[in-house]
């Protein structure tokens, strides 16, 4: 898994690493059962505080995207098929594209619209 | 592409440990075993069955397996550290395995020998378990031994950029990024289950307990060779074992390049597990195909069986760029 992160977005740290499992998950390259990395290992090399990255493993657990088991870790519990949603967000990507509507914009009309 | 053939380092510390230190130890056992020569029945026994000694011979037919089989080892493992031991763990492995096996055997045959001094018939030697295990603490102690005084890796930095060929990921100047990956020898795990029990039932079954510590060492073995985490960060490679340990790690600023290639394991290392393969490569083999490959500084070169190896790659490429920048 490839994780990676902006600290000069204006998205928060924990908000980042949560949002990439999250999308790695529901595409389907971290398949259930997948053992992350131990927040601390992933805390060392973002280089982010250890309470980062367990406040986006506390969200993930939350919403079931993954298990924290004492010793073993955070490890994949869900995998939903998000197959339509893809299609979806490909259809409004080339729509975006066909438009030339910037991806600013885009990204903005979605995020209104799933308010 | 012309890079300079830098020499392999430490060959006097090599040749000492991995030759010299073992060919000793395998000429005083036999010393000794010699000076023992008038208090030895003749023949002696030499191969024990499940009832007691089942083969006799003479002191020589006692000694010679022993020292042949510890002089070919040692020779092969000094070849192979004196020409291809670029990498610390190769040195490591070489002098380890080398003092291990000649204590182990010089152990075995002074332990076989010794039960049998002042007796006038063979027959009536003592078993061989508790020489077995003596001989074999003896030898993974001594072993380690060798391995941890061989001389580490000094730091060699690169100075060179990365091959402006070599793969690379678009990663914008302020972001931060890991790959993280677990990869596992499915093989290796089946098989030493199916080992690990086997062993236990011939333990059960024939009642030489002392089996029962080749089970622990099976396990152990699953432990340390057949799972490993491999994680690419600003701070380089890193391939960590179960338990933390064997590690192989490359730091990024001695990075020449990455990139995915494809590993069979026999040919290329001769088998599975940690291990030194062709032109002294170090490789965490633990299945064919896929594998992430970083050429080092030094003419070193570290491989590791991992999917999605070209992420990887591209990455520490990517990263080691920016370092160096």
């Amino acid at each position: 898994m490839l994780i990676r992160i902006d600290p000069s977005s204006a998205d928060p740290l924990f908000e980042q690493v949560g949002q990439q499992v999250r999308a790695l998950v529901a595409r389907g390259d971290l398949p259930v059962g997948t053992r992350l990395p131990s927040a601390r290992d992933l805390a060392a090399s973002l280089d982010v505080n250890l309470h980062t990255v367990l406040r986006a493993y506390q969200d993930l657990r939350d919403d079931g995207v993954i298990e924290l088991r004492r010793g073993r870790g955070a490890v994949v519990a869900h995998a939903p098929d998000h197959a339509p949603l893809h299609r979806a967000i490909a259809a409004v990507v080339a729509a975006a594209r066909e438009l030339d509507v910037p991806p600013a914009t885009t990204l903005a009309l979605l995020k209104e619209a799933l308010r | 592409m012309t890079t300079p053939t830098t020499t392999v380092p430490f060959r006097r510390s090599t040749t000492i440990l991995t030759l010299v230190a073992p060919v000793a130890v395998l000429a005083c056992a036999t010393l000794v075993a010699v000076s023992w020569a008038d208090d030895l029945p003749d023949p002696v026994a030499v191969h024990w069955g499940a009832h007691g000694p089942d083969g006799f011979g003479g002191l020589a037919s006692a000694i010679l397996p022993m020292v042949v089989v510890g002089l070919l080892t040692s020779v092969g493992f000094w070849a192979l550290s004196f020409w291809a031991g670029r990498s610390a763990a190769t040195r490591r492995l070489a002098a380890g395995t080398s003092v291990g096996l000649a204590v182990f055997l010089g152990g075995i045959l002074l332990g076989g020998l010794a039960g049998q001094r002042g007796l006038t018939d063979a027959r009536d030697a003592p078993g061989p378990t508790t020489t077995i295990l003596v001989a074999a603490l003896a030898g993974i102690v001594c072993g380690a031994l060798a391995a941890v005084v061989s001389p580490g890796d000094p730091e060699r930095p690169a100075t060179a950029p990365i091959d402006p060929h070599a793969p690379r990921l678009a990663l914008s100047g302020s972001e931060r990024a890991v790959w993280q990956r677990t990869a596992t020898s499915r093989g290796m795990v089946v098989v030493a289950v199916v080992a690990a029990v086997t062993v236990l039932a011939v333990t059960v079954v024939t009642r030489v307990w002392a089996l029962g510590l080749l089970t622990v060492a099976i396990v152990a073995l699953i432990a340390t060779m057949a799972v490993f985490d491999v994680t690419v960060d600003d701070r380089g490679l890193v391939a960590k074992g179960l338990l933390g340990w064997p590690r192989l790690e490359v730091p990024l600023d001695e990075v020449v390049a990455a990139r995915a290639t494809t590993v069979v394991p026999v040919r290329d290392y001769g088998g599975w597990g940690y291990r030194v393969g062709r032109g002294g490569r170090i490789g965490v083999v633990l299945r064919k195909g896929e594998a992430l490959e970083v050429r080092r500084t030094g003419e070193r070169a570290a491989v590791v069986t991992v999917d999605d190896a070209a992420t990887a790659a591209a990455l520490l490429n990517t990263l080691a760029d920016r370092a160096r920048a």
